[in-house]
């Protein structure tokens, strides 16, 4: 069995969700007076567009991804090797750890309140990403919050939650 | 003489004294958020957009015009500094920028940075202030059939100027199409991809895309890459002078790079990318000394700041004029100027001429603001960049979550957020580029509004897109445009076995 390269991957998957997206274009109801274009129109245009694109996709063959930043790829090579160390610190974990706060941050926007929640995540993801003069990284995200905070409300006449703040 | 004394008019808007402070504040923030590595104009304007909302929109673009500028310059001073280019179009400055810093010259890099930047600006402002109302003209006569055409024109420019895969630029243009349809259709009232989610009704907000794919992208970029990692010791700044010798050497090359970068500028998908490569290998091939281009010529760094400051200016004339953007760049300011109630386009000339000619004036101001501003903060605007990255990472992310969350209220749009910020991640990994997915989605609803008036007007004939003249050359183009470069991979592949 041939093996699919990187970009026939993509391709598939690009090719699976233009299939979806055609479906429900045919699901979008016309319009009750006889139009030269209705709204289903151009979604189907683009649904096939993108097929024809992911059969192109298909046949090309993949470039190679290059960074063109040796700095970033020696932190690359360092973080790879952090990873020997500790699973919670290893490049991918870190994108999912940060993305789960994103998700907590929502969750608890309002009910903690913006300068609560936004503090615990500017100051949490710090030391999470190895920052370690606790003091000084508590002392900025509590002012940058705070500065975005009393502009928005205060200038800007912006509401933002307070949360178990009274302010 | 109409065109000085609009210019007069601008400059009394541009000069009110709030409007002076936002120019100071946005070549500040701009300099300052495009100094760090990873974040370029798209980013610090998608940033910006939260504080413009719901300003008057003259201020508004005032600001945005002042962080695009700023955030430009600030990407030559990382070049310089630390060989990493904030935005591409800076790419080429640290070709001789970076070799200068390592010979103890940085501050003579970055006054040079500095100089070419204001002049390239400056040069570029004059003509756009002339070729702008002129193209105003012939813009008005545009019909939907024209401006369907120049849209799918300034998509397949920016797709094949793009240094990544063309069928790759493609998909990101069309998914960038789909996003933007979503929500209730204006001309029917039918609801279109929306999953019978309230949410999704008015479709998806722009900021929440553009903060998503540049800003929280990059953040899970550099996470990946190690983010954190140790900072490499920096050199000493050095004298900012330049001596009348070095002044006669680098004058030429900005005169003729700030011409050559504002044409490139106004060619939709062009840019400031290929503007200050242009600039610079012009200057190579002209210059004496051009096998020292590379090893710290001071020609290689004035050409290439003077061009994609030109051509800075001149990415404004397509999106004041026609309303169509010539780049992510001048699409996310499209964006934030919709978001403001304003439609650039040939009517803004004569609608909304505070916000025309207060950006052109407040271009002259950001320009003054820039050297008055960058070339006595180099040294301290230097030390910014020794923040530590785990804090500024963290800061970042708030600043998009405030950004999002300010404008929408929306718990949805925050994970919706995190959703475009994977999907960024996911498109950069891959070799996707971002800029035309933000274009198409910029485009997109406009795009398929031109395209069913044109339909409608015609009764349905697809060929009313080729029946008119300056329709069908634009199309013509815009399939050249895809073309050309397949033709010539194909003819470069077909020598190269030759050679070998």
């Amino acid at each position: 069995m041939t093996r699919f390269n990187t970009n026939q991957w993509l391709a598939l998957i690009i090719a699976v969700f233009a299939a979806a997206y055609l479906w429900m274009a045919w699901q979008i109801p016309s319009f009750p007076l006889p139009r030269p274009v209705d709204s289903d129109l151009f979604p189907k245009v683009l649904g096939f567009t993108l097929l024809a694109l992911a059969a192109l996709l298909f046949l090309e063959r993949p470039a190679e991804v290059v960074s063109g930043d040796e700095e970033a790829d020696a932190a690359a090579q360092a973080a790879r090797e952090d990873t020997a160390r500790s699973l919670l610190l290893s490049p991918w974990s870190r994108v999912v750890v940060t993305s789960l706060a994103i998700v907590a941050y929502a969750l608890l926007l309002v009910p903690f309140g913006f300068v609560l929640a936004s503090t615990l995540l500017g100051f949490g993801l710090s030391w999470y990403f190895g920052y370690r003069r606790h003091a000084i990284n508590l002392v900025v995200s509590l002012g940058v919050v705070l500065t975005l905070y009393l502009t928005l409300t205060r200038a800007m006449g912006v509401y933002l939650p307070t949360g178990l703040l009274p302010f | 003489m109409e065109s000085l004394n609009n210019l007069m008019y601008g400059f009394g808007i541009a000069l009110e004294p709030m409007n002076i402070a936002y120019v100071f504040f946005g070549v500040f923030a701009g300099t300052i958020i495009g100094m760090l590595p990873g974040l370029g104009p798209i980013s610090a304007l998608a940033l910006m957009i939260p504080i413009t909302f719901a300003m008057e929109p003259s201020s508004g673009l005032i600001l945005m015009a002042g962080v695009y500028y700023g955030a430009i310059f600030g990407g030559s001073t990382s070049s310089i500094l630390l060989n990493a280019p904030g935005v591409a179009g800076t790419v080429a400055t640290s070709f001789d920028g970076y070799p200068m810093a390592k010979q103890g010259m940085a501050g003579k890099a970055l006054a040079i940075a500095a100089y070419a930047s204001f002049i390239g600006g400056t040069v570029s402002i004059v003509f756009l202030m002339l070729v702008a109302p002129l193209l105003g003209k012939v813009a008005v006569s545009f019909g939907p059939a024209e401006y369907f055409s120049l849209m799918v024109l300034g998509l397949t420019a920016v797709v094949s100027l793009s240094d990544k895969s063309l069928v790759k630029g493609l998909i990101a243009a069309v998914l960038g199409v789909m996003i933007s349809i979503m929500g209730i259709d204006l001309q029917t009232g039918t609801e279109r991809y929306t999953f019978g989610s309230a949410h999704l009704l008015d479709g998806i907000d722009f900021l929440v895309v553009a903060l998503g794919i540049f800003a929280l992208a990059e953040v899970f970029y550099i996470l990946l890459r190690g983010g954190g990692g140790k900072e490499a010791p920096r050199n000493a700044i050095g004298s900012l002078k330049l001596s009348r010798s070095e002044v006669s050497q680098i004058a030429p090359p900005i005169a003729r790079s700030s011409v050559l970068g504002f044409f490139t500028g106004v060619l939709p998908g062009a840019g400031a990318t290929i503007g200050s490569f242009l600039g610079y290998s012009m200057e190579k091939r002209l210059a004496k000394d051009g096998h020292t281009f590379g090893k710290g010529n001071i020609k290689g760094v004035a050409a290439p700041e003077a061009a994609n400051n030109a051509a800075c200016t001149g990415s404004f004339v397509p999106l004041l004029t026609l309303g169509v953007p010539g780049s992510g760049t001048t699409a996310v300011l499209l964006g934030a100027l919709l978001i403001m109630g304003v439609s650039p386009g040939p009517m803004m000339l004569e609608n909304r001429p505070d916000v025309f000619w207060g950006v052109i004036a407040s271009m002259y101001i950001g320009n003054i603001f820039l050297l008055v501003l960058n070339l006595p903060l180099i040294p301290l605007i230097a030390k910014i960049l020794d923040m530590p990255k785990p804090m500024l990472l963290s800061l970042i992310l708030i600043f998009c979550m405030v950004g999002v969350y300010g404008m929408s209220f929306s718990i949805f749009d925050l994970l919706l957020l995190l959703g475009f910020g994977l999907l960024g991640l996911g498109m950069r990994l891959f070799g996707f580029p971002t800029a035309p997915l933000i274009l198409g989605l910029i485009l997109g609803a406009i795009m398929e509004e031109s395209m069913r008036r044109a339909l409608q007007i015609s009764g349905g004939d697809w060929s009313t897109f080729i029946d008119k003249p300056i329709s069908m050359w634009l199309l013509i183009i815009a399939a050249l445009s895809l073309l050309l470069p397949l033709a010539k991979r194909g003819l470069t592949k077909m020598r190269s076995p030759a050679a070998s």
